[in-house]
């Protein structure tokens, strides 16, 4: 088998073939899906049936694995899976569809919100790898964004006011968004804001990208209301149709994007009635791009 | 009467001409005016150069007028306006430019998440009126967009399922999204939480249209971020670039607009120049929703 990318997006996004992600990767192979990652910032991967130990080698390939925060959250006898695999789904540990006011369901509903997995972390991600077991007969689709072609868009002058802006992140920030602010104290110090720069450069390719997410709650030197206003509009310019694509998943899918050029989000399904059962794999980031605020 | 409306848009807003507004108009005007809102939703009057008193006049023609006393979190004494105005600019009421960290400034910025006119009254506004006096030379365009027209574009079943919805608005929702939180408890309790229906009816064309604003925190009967995810759904959808008309300002432009059938808001704009817009806000006459109750 040889792999195949064929980009099925203007800007971005391709479908990968002739690879079985289940065996062991040459390092050849590995260095191929990198490259895809670099040029089109999410790879699809179609009929991929994977164990989680398999996901979890798989992802591997690309660096340090790294928990999810929604998993952290949750106590170690109702999780569904370690602690490295993310629990995309709608169903508790007895595998029971959630009920609507789960807070487990209502803190996940964040995911509906544009945002980049892990910048309420210092270091961020790299990769995201999701997986897709179980999936509704509609809806539920997750969209991408391209924060590169998104930048190259912006007007000069905006470019240059953006240039060395500092935002700050934090879970708490989307979540309070949608009203959610059942955040247990023992979780507070994770929840705390880290810094980033609102322009982000690829290490690999040295192209330019905002470094959105609903998770930013301001500008450091910025009066809140007025970064938060800025930031929704440089969200609204960053999610336009021409830079976003529309994931509509099957069974077997294995979705990988690169979290510092991109943004996503997932779309509503019927989550009362229909199960969707998706496991994700997170690339620990490895540098801080932004001086953080000295603890008080 | 015969007025004469020019298109701005393909699914609404005109340019209306021939008309004084500075004048008292016959009824027959009047009428005519009503009849192209209820058609087009926005109307742009060019080159109206009204006191603040024609503006009353005008604004009078077509209801009682909202007074902006007791709501938000402007005090008698620190208004530059008449009290039936809503000083949608970035003055004191001395005239000098609000500073960057300006709290009626950050609680002003409000307006540029969009919104309908007063949703969070119990009985809402009918018209706004907003009259240009100084424009920015760039950004600071108001954009509508057209809730009639986004509520004939859903599918049936979303039609189905939000047709009975009762949505809570409060400014205090709208606020918070922009982390502006540092209201006094007197301005909390002007802000109490009202109920409107999520579908309307308009009683002049009989369109049903979207009651979206970001006043809204809720839906009553669902789990807020559940509610809070859906209204922003449909927020978007009801924004989509073909329901949205933005509008560039000129001096003396007189905007006119049904908070029954659009949403607005404002765009960015450089806060070192000065923008003085004064809006009339016309009453509504009913409820859309059975408040809770006390």
């Amino acid at each position: 088998m040889t792999i195949a990318i064929h980009p099925i997006h203007p800007g971005f996004v391709a479908e990968v073939s002739g690879i079985d992600l289940a065996h062991p990767l040459s390092r050849d192979a590995v260095a191929a899906i990198e490259t895809g990652m670099d040029r089109y910032a999410v790879l699809v991967f179609h009929d991929q049936p994977l164990t989680d130990d398999q996901q979890m080698a798989f992802s591997r390939n690309f660096g340090e694995l790294e928990a999810t925060l929604a998993g952290e959250m949750t106590r170690p006898e109702e999780r569904r899976m370690v602690n490295e695999l993310g629990d995309i789904s709608n169903i508790d540990h007895r595998n029971r569809i959630r009920a609507r006011d789960d807070a487990r369901r209502l803190y996940a509903l964040g995911n509906r919100l544009w945002h980049t997995d892990a910048s309420f972390r210092a270091t961020g991600a790299i990769y995201s790898l999701l997986s897709a077991r179980v999936i509704p007969s509609a809806g539920g689709n997750t969209e991408f964004a391209d924060m590169r072609a998104a930048y190259d868009a912006l007007a000069d002058a905006t470019k240059r006011e953006i240039e060395d802006l500092i935002c700050e992140h934090s879970i708490a920030f989307s979540r309070a968004e949608l009203g959610f602010t059942d955040f247990a104290e023992a979780h507070r110090a994770k929840i705390a804001p880290v810094r980033h720069r609102l322009v982000s450069t690829h290490p690999v390719t040295g192209r330019k990208s905002l470094y959105l997410a609903s998770h930013i709650g301001g500008i450091v030197g910025w009066p809140v209301p007025e970064a938060r206003a800025f930031i929704r509009d440089l969200m609204e310019h960053a999610t336009q149709p021409q830079f976003v694509h529309a994931h509509v998943w099957r069974v077997n899918d294995l979705v990988m994007w690169d979290n510092r050029t991109t943004m996503h989000r997932a779309r509503r399904y019927d989550d009362m009635n229909q199960v969707r059962d998706m496991r994700r794999t997170t690339i620990r980031g490895t540098c801080t791009d932004a001086e953080q605020a000295v603890a008080a | 009467m015969r007025i004469e409306i020019t298109p701005l848009h393909p699914v609404f807003a005109g340019e209306c001409s021939g008309i004084d507004t500075t004048r008292p108009l016959p009824h027959a005007t009047v009428a005519a005016i009503e009849a192209a809102m209820d058609r087009h939703a926005v109307l742009v009057f060019r080159d109206q150069h009204l006191t603040d008193d024609q503006q009353l006049a005008f604004s009078q023609a077509f209801g009682e007028l909202e007074f902006t006393h007791g709501t938000g979190i402007s005090k008698p004494g620190e208004q530059r306006l008449h009290p039936a105005f809503a000083d949608v600019s970035n003055l004191d009421k001395d005239n000098n430019i609000l500073a960057r960290d300006n709290r009626r400034r950050l609680y002003s910025l409000g307006n540029m998440l969009w919104h309908s006119d007063s949703s969070f009254k119990p009985v809402p506004a009918k018209y706004s009126i907003l009259s240009g006096r100084v424009v920015a030379t760039t950004g600071g365009e108001t954009e509508f967009a057209d809730m009639r027209a986004a509520y004939d574009a859903l599918d049936d079943a979303t039609k189905a399922e939000i047709e009975p919805l009762v949505c809570e608005h409060s400014l205090i929702y709208s606020r918070e999204v922009m982390g502006f939180d540092d209201l006094t408890e007197a301005e909390r309790a002007t802000m109490h939480p009202v109920r409107q229906a999520l579908v309307r009816t308009h009683p002049g064309s009989g369109r049903k249209s979207l009651y979206l604003a970001s006043h809204i925190g809720t839906i009553i009967g669902w789990p807020i971020p559940e509610a809070r995810a859906f209204i922003r759904d449909l927020t978007e959808h009801a924004t989509q670039r073909r329901f949205v008309y933005a509008h560039h300002w000129r001096p003396f432009d007189l905007l006119m607009w049904d908070n029954r059938a659009t949403m607005h808001r404002v765009r960015r704009y450089d806060g070192s120049q000065v923008r003085d817009m004064r809006r009339t806000t016309v009453a509504g006459t009913v409820p859309t929703a059975v408040q809770a109750a006390e």
